[in-house]
């Protein structure tokens, strides 16, 4: 049973035995509920009327079951019904559009201009008082919101491909609407359900209580409240009993139709967590150590057998035994497929790692401006904030995602600066204006002024790069920057790298991307990543001629460059993190692995002093 | 437009096609046209592979829609077999659907997240009738073989597998009908570069083995190269060049397809002259396009005359044209 599915246990069955009480009630052994018994009126609970007894000395207890009979009744019927009649409504207008959509849901709209307690008042004044008025009554009142909500949720997913691919397969439209669409709005209209039932059963108190709904002496639980609202002050504990049941019920159905939505979604539900919820870091401080003054040629970041895990019991490994090193002024390719936990690397370089996620061994050295080694992998939110910016800055690859659309680009700009420590308005404005020239977006005193959507996908990005060397980073990692755009974009996107790279000579570079191409157009080093390793390093000329590694080398092959009349797949795909093969985790899908190859984990090798493979073939296979 | 004298007849032909979408700039503006694709003519014989090129918003997915007959073009026509498509009945449409079927881009969207895999492949023969009831399991068992995917597949939904097997589902459920005509809207863009491949061989399998005609909308020149016979260059919702894939890619006639040429990222390492070969500017509003020449904006030949008038497409060889006055076959370095 899944986690999902577990879940529904409590909710369900809270209302499983709500249900069976309520239909077992004339089994129950029960009093009478119109038995009255004046002489003990507003008694207190015994051992024969466990719940006290009322204004005319009939059973609480009785008729709390009887009138959640009534009540439920009414609520569960006029919401299915409502539900029914609006789904349909909502379906037909939303896939068919034009005058169906008239006929449906606009018509079923109409009902939304009055006010819904007068409607309901309307019908039961015309059909009179008692259970089936007041059903049909809650159905008029709530057929329009079930119409709207799958009418909206209709026009989401009839756009879809999966939609327009069954169309493609020339399916009817009825059996469009019943197979597909649906099963896909169904999420919505459960909330909307569990909205409705509550609803329902508060209108069903309101009317009762006003003496419009179910007819006394028949129980109801708005007729209880009702009643016991006169007696509050003799007998306040007769109000607290059906309004206890009231608000229960209506919790529980909340909360049951919430958990189906969870139960039916196909995919995993993830837990999200907010950000004053985050981890703290593994150690408070910032262990900052100070080397001597030998090594002020060293790296600038330098990541040493770096691991990034999820979960504690099992610890499984995104990453493992990662390594790389960025001099200053050098660009690092990241290479890899998706799930190859290239973009972790770079993210746990910023401190900017998802909440489940954590460093849990290596090191990553990273020299500041003034010289000091610090340990990333060591340090908490707070100390990484000191860095972001002048330090350490990222270019992610949806600009349309990463800018803020609600501020203007200028604005955006102006703030990274004043956080960098720029004080006056003339010289932030003045600096904003550079930068956006620096990468070369056109006018930009005017441009400054503009909200992220009124830019191109190229300058939102330009605008993007801004923001990321706005305080003069020492290290820029770039996750991506270019897959969105098009071709032509891209070249300029990459040429303005370049101009970056020679413009700022010590600036490092770490480029991720999964495009080899564009690997060999601006990086001077590579570094593999295969299933969260690295696989192999070296000069980008270098491995692209001669690699070193049974992977790189298919990855290369497989790119449609050359003239082969086949292209070279690799065979299956990345294993999933909990899923690694044992040994080698490329081994399964290479062509040249041996039986030692899933025995034992390969070491690194060094073919040449400035190259890396971990491969145990590699004299052999390249 | 081209050479049909050697080629047979045509299987999906597009004539004049064009889509307008109109839109209202701010609430009280003006309605204005913006025309997706304009004045494509097109066809496509069976076992042809055509290979459609061009940046976003150059209009090729519009094309493919309405090639398959989703859109209806505001002018023009597409005729499947010789049958207009726009004169068709929803049943009759329906009915031929099963010779033309959609490749999409996205393949976590384009399957239905409820339904199980074997379900949504089979449906098109359910519809069609194409197997009797007892041989459906059979069917599916085969198609999932052609793809390459296990047989157990056939029970799991769409969430359990990875962005290549999903591509490849959806290549199955295209196949089921056994179509003469496929549209592939970017079917590898979305892919890594080892799963674009096996989709890629997949393709190349499947037009050798089953003579489909395919029309194959990317932008990605690489893999239009290797995969199609011939090229259709869009840019601004017009063809700026048609003609024999290996041509054009060795000696492009358009300024244009030689400047998406040289964009291209390349594995091999090349001059690095840098600056020359980027192409300025962006591409210009579909709502505002500049007059005469679409390209002549970000062109490095554009003089005077491109601004006159849309240039006529200038035939290069037979079977290759290109729409600029300069029109002129040369290698790219």
């Amino acid at each position: 049973m899944s986690r999902s599915t577990r879940k529904l246990l409590l909710p369900g069955g809270i209302v499983l035995a709500l249900v069976t009480v309520l239909l077992l009630a004339p089994l129950l052994p029960l009093h009478d509920v119109r038995a009255m018994d004046i002489p003990n009126r507003f008694a207190g609970p015994s051992a024969a009327h466990w719940l006290g007894q009322d204004e005319f000395g009939r059973d609480v207890l009785a008729r709390l079951i009887w009138g959640g009979r009534a009540s439920l009744f009414i609520a569960v019927g006029s919401a299915l019904a409502a539900a029914t009649i609006g789904t349909l409504l909502g379906l037909l207008g939303g896939y068919f559009r034009g005058v169906v959509e008239v006929l449906t849901v606009r018509a079923a709209e109409v009902l939304l201009c009055l006010p819904p307690l007068l409607l309901a008042l309307l019908v039961v004044t015309i059909l009179g008082a008692g259970t089936w008025p007041l059903i049909l009554a809650l159905t008029l009142l709530y057929t329009p919101n079930y119409a709207r909500v799958a009418y909206a949720a209709t026009l989401q997913v009839r756009g879809l491909d999966y939609v327009t691919a069954q169309r493609a397969m020339g399916a009817p439209p009825l059996t469009i609407l019943g197979r597909t669409i649906l099963p896909n709005v169904l999420p919505p209209l459960l909330v909307q359900m569990s909205l409705v039932v509550a609803s329902a059963m508060v209108i069903e108190s309101g009317l009762s209580f006003l003496g419009l709904g179910v007819v006394p002496p028949t129980p109801s639980w708005g007729l209880m409240i009702r009643a016991a609202r006169g007696a509050m002050e003799q007998a306040p504990m007769l109000l607290v009993w059906p309004s206890l049941a009231l608000a229960g019920t209506i919790l529980t159905f909340n909360l049951l139709c919430d958990r189906l939505q969870t139960a039916l979604d196909p995919r995993e539900v993830t837990k999200g967590g907010a950000l004053w919820m985050r981890r703290p870091g593994r150690r408070k401080t910032a262990a900052a150590r100070r080397h001597g003054a030998a090594d002020d040629n060293g790296p600038l970041v330098e990541i040493c057998n770096l691991a990034i895990s999820v979960g504690r019991t099992p610890q499984i490994d995104l990453v493992r035994r990662a390594g790389l090193t960025v001099m200053p002024g050098e660009t690092v390719a990241l290479v890899g497929e998706s799930g190859s936990g290239k973009t972790l690397t770079s993210l746990a370089l910023l401190g900017l790692l998802p909440d489940q996620l954590r460093v849990s061994a290596g090191e990553m050295r990273y020299r500041t401006r003034a010289g000091a080694v610090l340990d990333l992998a060591q340090m908490d939110e707070e100390a990484f904030r000191a860095l972001r910016g002048p330090e350490v800055s990222m270019v992610f690859q949806d600009a349309a995602a990463a800018l803020n659309p609600v501020h203007r680009v200028g604005d955006q700009l102006a703030e990274a600066l004043r956080a960098g420590g720029l004080t006056g308005e003339r010289a932030v404005q003045a600096r904003v204006v550079e930068l956006l020239r620096h990468v070369g977006i056109p006018e930009p005193e005017r441009r400054r002024r503009a909200y992220p959507h009124e830019l191109s996908g190229g300058q939102r990005q330009r605008a993007m790069i801004a923001l990321a060397v706005a305080n003069s980073p020492r290290l820029l990692v770039a996750d991506e920057p270019t897959t969105a755009l098009d071709p032509t974009i891209q070249a300029q996107i990459l040429d303005l790298f370049r101009k970056l790279k020679t413009d700022t000579p010590d600036m490092g570079l770490i480029f991720v991307t999964h495009d080899l191409a564009v690997v060999s157009e601006l990086a001077d080093r590579v570094v593999v990543m295969y299933a969260g390793e690295v696989v192999e390093t070296g000069p980008v000329a270098e491995v692209f001629a001669r690699p070193k590694h049974p992977y790189t080398a298919a990855l290369i092959a497989s790119v449609p460059e050359g003239a082969a009349d086949q292209l070279r797949a690799i065979p299956g795909s990345v294993p999933p993190p909990h899923d690694m093969p044992p040994g080698c985790r490329f081994a399964p899908r290479c062509d040249h692995a041996l039986p030692q190859c899933t025995s034992r984990v390969p070491e690194t090798s060094h073919p040449e002093a400035s190259r890396s493979s971990r491969c145990i073939r590699w004299k052999e296979v390249c | 437009m081209f050479d049909m004298g050697a080629k047979p007849a045509p299987l999906v032909e597009a004539r004049g096609l064009a889509r307008n979408f109109p839109g209202r700039q701010g609430l009280l503006g003006r309605v204005r046209d913006v025309w997706a694709v304009r004045d494509v003519t097109l066809a496509l014989a069976p076992g042809e592979t055509v290979g459609v090129v061009g940046e976003s918003g150059c209009g090729k997915s519009t094309l493919g829609r309405m090639m398959m007959g989703f859109d209806r073009p505001t002018e023009g026509s597409v005729s499947f077999d010789g049958r207009d498509l726009a004169a068709l009945s929803a049943a009759e449409r329906r009915k031929l659907s099963r010779r033309m079927q959609m490749v999409f881009q996205d393949p976590f969207g384009s399957l239905d997240p409820r339904r199980s895999i074997g379900a949504q492949i089979t449906d098109g023969l359910r519809i069609h009738r194409l197997v009797p009831p007892g041989e459906i399991e059979a069917e599916l068992f085969r198609l999932l073989d052609q793809v390459g995917l296990p047989r157990s597949a056939a029970s799991r939904r769409p969430h359990a597998f990875s962005g290549g097997q999903r591509q490849r589902i959806a290549v199955a459920r295209a196949l089921s009908t056994r179509p003469d005509f496929i549209v592939a809207d970017e079917p590898v863009s979305a892919l890594d570069v080892s799963i674009q491949a096996q989709v890629v061989n997949l393709l190349m399998d499947l037009r050798r083995d089953l003579d489909l005609a395919m029309l194959f909308i990317s932008h990605d020149l690489h893999v239009v190269r290797h995969l199609c016979t011939r090229i259709v260059v869009m840019y601004l919702g017009r063809v700026v060049e048609e003609g024999p894939a290996e041509r054009v890619f060795a000696t492009p006639a358009h300024p244009y397809t030689r400047a998406l040429l040289t964009a291209t990222p390349s594995l091999k390492p090349r001059p690095t002259g840098g600056a020359p070969r980027i192409l300025p500017g962006e591409l210009p509003s579909p709502a505002n396009p500049p007059s005469g020449c679409p390209f002549r904006t970000r062109c490095p030949l554009a003089e005077a005359a491109c601004a006159e008038a849309v240039p006529a497409a200038r035939r290069i060889e037979p079977g290759w044209q290109a729409a600029c006055i300069k029109a002129a076959p040369e290698a790219v370095a």
